[in-house]
């Protein structure tokens, strides 16, 4: 129990000045046992009210992002190039062009095999590394730090690197020549057929570390008797990760199930700068497809669409994500 | 947690995690060994000497700092409210706030470039870091609250029945006992507004706005594509990174996780 509360010695006492003490004497030992009514000095003073203090939060958000998802709804009716004063209203004219698009069809098809492809990899990895580093290994802090450095580094900045390590020169076609693997040399983000791939592994060079450091907070909350006993009763590594650690972690793996639904649906920086949504669409996801209708094409009532249907999408996770916070939250 | 008994077995776990280690490490070598090959060192002399290039920096300063001001006091004076002060039909407006939380920037392009525009904030620091700070500010919010709400109510009771007002409340107790979470919401903001490439990339025009996402962009244009100039402008623009990083290990880890361990 906190000091404060068994009334012995509140900071509260010492510094008040004899004005104030006019307030309700019983509140200075609001839970002493057996006392009646001895939690009423909570109703003595009145608890002020928390608007004001909410506002600033609820101006900046309500302001800001309500404010354009209105605006946003609104363009969507428009056929409207962004400039001109008097847009066409087409109504659900964008939705229906929408539902027709391949192009669109392709940027879902590509974030939800992209979200299954990363996530399972880096579950895999991410694990496996935390279970690997709370063995006894040496230099774990080293290899800690040379997975979680990705996740710090902004991919804008790692783009060129990887531009330069997959082009049909780069390092990456050197080493597999140089360990013998020559025949598996392409270019790697110049054909369709590897260009998500090649997306995909950038993001899970980008994320494992965070997966790790997540699962790796998990493993420490496991109690090492239940692993002795398992061990005692004949339980080997592999069956061990399997019976006692992988469903222990689960609440952690079902978080990061959802924040990487969210994150491949924000998919943005990666494929743009490395692949620019191509090579033929290829590489191209609902955040590009966005930013190159409203940007480069002018189509900004389509893209404000394309939009509208991307934060409803986002939205159904969102709250999925919520719901099952505040159901862990009731445990 | 895995077990190896054995010397043999102990040495091939280490040559399995080296292994696997390996690809983290790899573009990380790229990028300095892409960044010194044909002129060597003086490629960062080339980059270094293009007038405007720490510019940048100020830039991505100015904006991360700004947006990690607001964040944090935007959201500590929010959390103070929803978690201990008296709010009818609290619930709804935290879901209103939390509802923010999965947007997707991009969805908020076509509004605020036209508003930006209207309103004259078209490439200045305001149409970058007003956008970032309220996409931050649910999250942390989000975080505060749940810690606030761990605190224990009588420590507020004995603050009220000592007389103070909420200022003071907020002042003397909520601002000193939140500091672990406030580092989590501090290094959160500060990777998302320092590594954020589409709010400048499409908001801030002239290169004397533009931040260090944007530098690959702008060398690629000054360099004529020399590749090496170019990875070495990214080694620059990635040291400041790995140097907070290395410093601050542990705030890093837990400040980049806190939302999803309870």
């Amino acid at each position: 129990m906190p000091q404060v509360a068994t009334g012995g010695n509140p900071k509260g006492a010492q510094t008040s000045s004899p004005g104030r003490r006019w307030r309700p004497a019983r509140a200075w030992h609001p839970k002493v046992p057996g006392v009646p009514g001895a939690t009423s000095g909570r109703r003595g003073v009145k608890i002020a009210s928390g608007i004001p203090w909410i506002m600033p939060a609820l101006v900046l958000c309500v302001g800001l992002v309500y404010y354009c998802i209105g605006y946003t709804g609104l363009i969507s009716t428009w056929s409207w190039d962004g400039i001109s004063p008097n847009p066409e209203h087409v109504g659900a004219g964008n939705y229906s062009a929408i539902v027709h698009d391949p192009l669109f069809w392709g940027a879902v098809w590509h974030t939800l095999i992209f979200f299954a492809v990363t996530f399972t990899i880096q579950t895999f990895l991410g694990l496996l590394f935390a279970v690997l580093l709370h063995s006894k290994v040496k230099l774990a802090g080293i290899y800690k730090v040379v997975i979680f450095t990705p996740v710090v580094l902004a991919p804008a900045i790692m783009a060129p690197v990887f531009r330069e390590m997959f082009s049909p020169t780069g390092q990456l076609n050197s080493v597999l020549h140089a360990i013998g693997l020559g025949v598996l040399e392409q270019p790697w983000i110049g054909q369709t057929s590897t260009a998500l791939p090649a997306i995909m592994a950038i993001t899970i060079w980008e994320f494992t570390g965070f997966t790790f450091v997540l699962y790796y907070a998990a493993l420490s909350q496991i109690d090492n008797a239940i692993i002795e006993a398992a061990r005692l009763d004949g339980a080997g590594n592999l069956r061990v990760i399997t019976r006692i650690v992988w469903p222990n972690v689960a609440g952690t793996t079902f978080a990061l199930a959802t924040l990487g639904l969210i994150g491949a649906l924000k998919t943005f920086d990666i494929p743009w700068l490395v692949t620019s949504a191509g090579p033929d669409y290829a590489t191209n996801f609902l955040g590009t497809y966005i930013y190159q209708q409203i940007i480069q094409l002018d189509h900004v009532g389509y893209g404000a669409a394309l939009s509208v249907i991307l934060l409803v999408i986002a939205v159904i996770f969102g709250v999925v994500l919520q719901l099952w916070r505040n159901r862990r939250a009731d445990h | 947690m895995f077990e190896v008994r054995s010397r043999w077995k102990k040495v091939v776990l280490q040559v399995v995690l080296t292994l696997l280690v390996l690809p983290y490490l790899f573009p990380l070598v790229v990028m300095v060994q892409g960044s010194l090959a044909g002129a060597g060192v003086s490629n960062f002399r080339a980059v270094v000497d293009v007038p405007g290039f720490w510019r940048f920096f100020v830039n991505s300063g100015i904006i991360a700092a700004s947006v990690i001001a607001i964040v944090y006091v935007v959201a500590m004076l929010a959390s103070y409210g929803f978690a201990k002060l008296r709010i009818f039909g609290r619930e709804v407006y935290f879901w209103i706030l939390l509802a923010c939380l999965t947007l997707p920037e991009v969805v908020l392009l076509a509004p605020l470039f036209t508003t930006d525009q209207k309103l004259n904030l078209y490439n200045t620091y305001w149409s970058v870091l007003l956008p970032l700070a309220a996409l931050q500010v649910p999250f942390a919010v989000l975080l505060t609250r749940n810690f606030i709400n761990g605190l224990p109510d009588e420590l507020f009771e004995a603050f009220r029945v000592d007389g103070a007002g909420t200022v003071r409340t907020f002042r003397n107790l909520v601002v000193p006992l939140t500091r672990p979470i406030a580092a989590a919401v501090i290094i959160f903001s500060l990777i998302g507004a320092w590594n954020d490439y589409l709010m400048p990339l499409v908001f801030l025009q002239s290169p004397n706005m533009q931040t260090i996402t944007l530098v690959p962009q702008f060398f690629v244009g000054e360099f004529n594509n020399d590749q090496t100039k170019i990875l070495a402008s990214a080694l620059i623009t990635a040291i400041p990174e790995i140097v907070a990083y290395l410093g601050l290990q542990r705030l890093f880890e837990r400040g980049l996780t806190a939302g999803a361990v309870k």
